[in-house]
């Protein structure tokens, strides 16, 4: 026993051997996307699937040492890296990090190339290798007859090299390197099929909603920049002391790393709180600068709301969250591993590692927990009437998502983060799952079209029946835990002066986990269950090969195991028992309770649930899926050729239309943008520019120059002349300015 | 001791009078001869100078404006070798293709 | 004497008659430079502009067959601007260096010993100007390359 224990303890590479090679993880995919999209046409298919996969392949071993590495406690010594902005005696615990040297700089603002892989972006490595190589392994079978295959694989793997690059960012700027590379690539491959102009719009919606948020996330950046530098000139000894700094390691630290990486918002996030007692605090205004008057706690919960404007953008929330459901139009693989399992989930990523700062404005954390849950409840609702079987999981993604983003707002981010990796594993699940079902049926994706493919596609069916439990939140399967952990943790958490908050989320959170089991269970019952429609485009489907089933299987698998990480194992330092996941990510979330404790913001629960509170989410989501089941299997059978009552038809129209939030947006935003757009074309392009600036200057040039031409006599002794002449016109001047 | 001044003069009027030739003769053999007139008028000049401080620097000059003009030299008759052949002349007022 | 035979270079009819001002302005200037005791220049005068680059254009001038110039070319505007203009150039200068009275630097027999001399421009040359040097070295190769291509009829 303790030779398995001592075998996990010690990372096969030390850690500090490691470290320099961090870089490689990101490299890898690169090389992988460089050579599939320059040579992939030459390659040939079979060579361009072994660069891609391989190259992934290569990624998760490296991730998997790194991940190793940063739990390695060989010989009792727990692996550790020295804080920049701490004093010597601060370091880092669980955490290894290599940094490649200056990136840019520009003044006394500067960005660092480095990378930091703690519990947290180890975990999300893993995901993202994890899942992206069975995706990569699941589009080798599911892409064979498409002819781009060779750039859906340079896409694919772009995409994972800019993930990772997001996650292991150890600064704010390298992280939107990531982000926006990320958000291309899930552009090219949204619009992936682009000769469809259908689906090249929808690679631009998606594109041109995501700038909105990157907009947002810039200028919260800025924000944050100058309230460092705002905090490094009124700071004093006694600021630097709570936060386990001084003076001189601080301002070193800045001028080694530059203002925006993590360690150093953590420290300036520490040295915050009034509680500290130093001069600066949240209610002190900032002196100087473009910022000058604002308080820092103002300051925090307007950049923290930009970053969920940001978040919001990129995870799709309200009111950004338009862009996942038509980003279906890309393939399926890329719903699975882009728009499902990483890339959507980036804003809940942000904001874990970011928790120190947000945990400082109880506003900010009120906002994004209500916009999590209107958003999820709203998209839940969605999901009800939609019949494509890609749109439902969208919707469900979109749903898990605010989920994720009540978590986070109500300040149980290991929740979250816990939620994260299970709805990774079993919405790639889901989405390979339809995707399958798609190859196997002619790419039909009506639900209504399809039905009784349990005896058809029994891989496709079972895995596809476990994640569907998994996302219900049925015992005992991990999406019950993690949904149920954060439930309970939004219950008994509470913001400082806005205790309605929890209860009202912990209330919507219920209804959501209605609504998510009845409308998982009516995709699971039209789909697997009944007869064959009538309607189908395939008499009978076929299973897809083991290249697709075996990833099913895998994620599957991991859906019901990673419930682990729920339980209550591992001894809490205060004695009692916390969840396994609670205690993993303690090392990157500790700053976090810290500032909360010394500011008073949020006060953090740390209770574990107890039964009744297991049975009652457990009830909730039974009552969803037996209603689904009653109304499916039971109810409608039984009312075909009946007329459907007025009211319910209505209600359907409208959840199908997904309640006219396209059009309202139409109506409010985009028209009357058409509108001054159309303006502005009349006056400021048509007259001011035209007229008067192009064909004013076009004219003003033309003149210009026939009257030029006559000097240009192409006679070169002419030139020197002229030549001669402002020489000498040059020595007289110099000549009369000695003279006077 | 001559005093510098006398150089420089002379310098001066050797220059001046490599540019009168460069901008009044037509013959661009003879243009040719006035710059290196002028860039002998520079020399001098350089040389004067070194004199005056009493280091060694404007001879190293002199030395590299000579290597340059004799490239520059070789250069340019290769073109008027070439100019001669395509237009059978060598008289600047016919060379007007710096126009458009 | 020197500005003599150079005002024959900027006047004489032919071609020829000019290059061979030039020759004797080119010997006359190098004897000031001995006065100047800048004895390795003089001596790089001679050999280089002198020797190599008279017999360039002398022989460019007998290859192109130039006798006396048919036309002294019309006096336009442009040329009598730009002689005015050299005229008035040496006008100022005049008047600036008259007004200057710059005399030589007083030498001590050590750097009289070496000023000028053929060791000391190569010590300098060689050690503190090596770069620029090998810069003109190769520019003198481009030149000796280009001036075979644009002179070469076809290539």
């Amino acid at each position: 026993m303790d030779g398995i224990v001592e075998f996990f303890r010690t990372a096969p590479i030390p850690p500090e051997v490691f470290a320099p090679s961090l870089g490689l993880i990101i490299l890898l995919p690169l090389l992988g996307a460089f050579v599939c999209g320059v040579f992939g046409k030459w390659l040939g298919r079979a060579n361009v699937h072994l660069v891609a996969c391989s190259a992934i392949a290569g990624a998760f071993v490296l991730s998997l040492m790194a991940f190793w590495a940063t739990s390695d406690a060989a010989g009792g010594r727990v692996v550790s890296m020295p804080n920049a902005f701490g004093l010597e005696r601060d370091v880092v615990r669980y955490a290894i990090s290599y940094d490649y040297g200056t990136w840019f700089a520009a003044g006394d603002f500067r960005v660092n190339f480095g990378l930091l892989v703690d519990h947290l972006s180890g975990i999300l490595l893993l995901v993202i290798t994890g899942i992206g190589f069975l995706i990569h392994l699941y589009s080798t079978s599911y892409m064979e007859h498409d002819d781009g295959y060779w750039r859906f694989f340079a896409y694919l793997n772009l995409f994972v090299a800019a993930m990772l690059t997001l996650v292991m960012a150890d600064n704010l700027v390298l992280l939107f390197v990531g982000w926006e590379g990320v958000g291309m690539a899930s552009y090219l491959l949204i619009g992936f099929w682009y000769t469809d102009s259908a689906k090249a719009w929808a690679g631009r919606k998606a594109f041109v909603t995501n700038r909105i948020g990157d907009f947002a996330f810039l200028i919260a950046t800025f924000l944050l920049i100058l309230t460092v530098n705002a905090f490094s000139q009124q700071a004093d000894p006694r600021d630097y002391n709570s936060a386990g700094s001084s003076r001189a390691r601080y301002t070193q630290g800045l001028l080694e790393k530059g203002p925006v990486t993590f360690k150093g918002l953590e420290k300036m996030a520490l040295a915050l709180p009034e509680g500290t007692g130093g001069a600066v605090s949240l209610a002190t205004p900032i002196e100087a600068g473009p910022l000058a008057g604002y308080t820092f706690g103002g300051v925090m919960t307007a950049t923290m709301l930009l970053f969920l404007l940001g978040a919001a953008g990129k995870s799709a929330q309200l009111p950004l969250y338009v862009w996942l459901p038509d980003a279906m139009a890309g393939p399926t693989p890329v719903s699975a591993l882009i728009h499902a399992a990483t890339m959507v989930t980036a804003g809940v990523y942000l904001f874990c590692r970011m928790s120190s700062l947000l945990v400082l404005s109880p506003t900010a954390m009120a906002t994004i927990a209500v916009v999590g849950a209107l958003t999820s409840l709203l998209a839940a609702l969605i999901a009800f009437a939609q019949d494509d079987i890609k749109k439902v999981l969208a919707y469900s993604t979109v749903s898990q998502l605010g989920i994720m983003f009540m978590g986070v707002g109500m300040g149980v981010f290991w929740a979250a983060a816990l939620h994260l990796l299970t709805h990774a594993c079993f919405k790639a699940c889901l989405f390979l799952g339809a995707g399958s079902v798609m190859h196997g049926n002619g790419d039909e994706t009506d639900i209504k079209k399809l039905g009784g493919l349990y005896k058809e596609m029994k891989w496709t069916h079972a895995t596809f029946l476990v994640s569907t439990l998994a996302i219900t939140g049925i015992i005992p399967l991990s999406g019950f835990f993690s949904k149920d952990a954060i439930f309970h943790g939004v219950h008994h958490n509470h913001l400082h002066d806005l205790h309605w908050v929890s209860g009202f989320v912990y209330a919507m959170g219920l209804l959501i986990t209605a609504c998510t089991a009845f409308y998982m269970s009516r995709v699971y019952l039209l789909t697997f269950t009944g007869k064959r429609s009538p309607e189908a485009k395939v008499a009978h489907a076929h299973e897809s090969s083991w290249f697709m089933t075996l990833p099913l299987v895998v994620l599957a698998f991991l859906s019901v195991v990673t419930l682990v990480y729920a339980l209550p194992l591992m001894p809490r330092s205060g004695g009692g028992m916390q969840p396994v996941f609670e205690n993993f990510l303690s090392p990157v979330l500790r700053p976090a309770e810290a500032v909360a404790r010394a500011a008073q913001t949020v006060a953090l629960d740390h209770s574990t649930p107890a039964f009744v509170d297991y049975l009652i989410a457990w009830l909730v989501a039974l009552s969803g899926g037996a209603t689904a089941a009653f109304l499916y299997l039971k109810f409608f059978p039984a009312q075909v050729g009946k007329p459907v009552p007025a009211f319910a038809r209505a209600v359907r129209r409208t959840a199908h239309n997904k309640f006219y939030v396209d059009e309202l947006y139409e109506f409010i935003l985009i028209r009357p943008v058409k509108f001054v757009a159309f303006i502005l074309f009349r006056v400021v392009d048509a007259l001011v520019i035209d007229t008067v600036l192009v064909r004013g200057t076009a004219y003003v040039t033309e003149k210009v120059g026939l009257g030029l031409r006559r000097l240009q006599t192409g006679d070169a002794q002419a030139y020197a002349a002229i030549m001669a002449l402002a020489i000498l016109g040059g020595a007289v001047y110099a000549l009369l300015q000695v003279l006077s | 001791m001559v005093p510098i001044t006398y150089y420089l003069l002379l310098a001066a009027a050797l220059f001046c009078m490599g540019m009168f030739g460069v901008l009044v003769r037509t013959n661009a053999l003879v243009v040719f001869m006035c710059v290196e007139l002028m860039l002998n008028a520079v020399n001098l000049t350089f040389l004067a100078f070194a004199r005056m401080h009493g280091d060694g620097i404007g001879h190293v000059s002199a030395f590299f404006v000579i290597a340059v003009a004799a490239a520059e030299a070789a250069i340019g008759l290769a073109i008027v070798i070439a100019v001669f052949r395509s237009r059978g002349s060598v008289n600047v007022d016919d060379i007007r293709t710096m126009k458009h | 004497m020197t500005l003599v035979s150079a005002g024959l270079v900027i006047t004489a009819r032919s071609p020829i008659n000019s290059a061979m001002s030039l020759v004797s302005t080119f010997f006359f200037l190098a004897g000031i430079y001995v006065l100047l005791w800048a004895h390795t220049v003089a001596v790089m005068q001679v050999l280089v502009y002198a020797g190599a680059i008279m017999v360039l254009f002398l022989f460019v001038i007998m290859l192109l067959n130039l006798g006396d110039a048919a036309h002294r070319g019309r006096p336009t505007v442009t040329r009598i601007l730009g002689g005015a203009s050299a005229f008035g150039l040496l006008a100022v200068l005049a008047v600036t260096l008259g007004r200057t009275n710059a005399i030589p630097a007083n030498l001590g027999p050590q750097a009289q010993a070496t000023f000028g001399t053929m060791a000391s421009v190569g010590q300098s040359i060689f050690t503190a100007w090596l770069l620029p040097f090998e810069a003109v070295s190769l520019l003198l190769l481009v030149a000796m390359v280009g001036a075979v291509v644009v002179a070469k009829s076809r290539i």
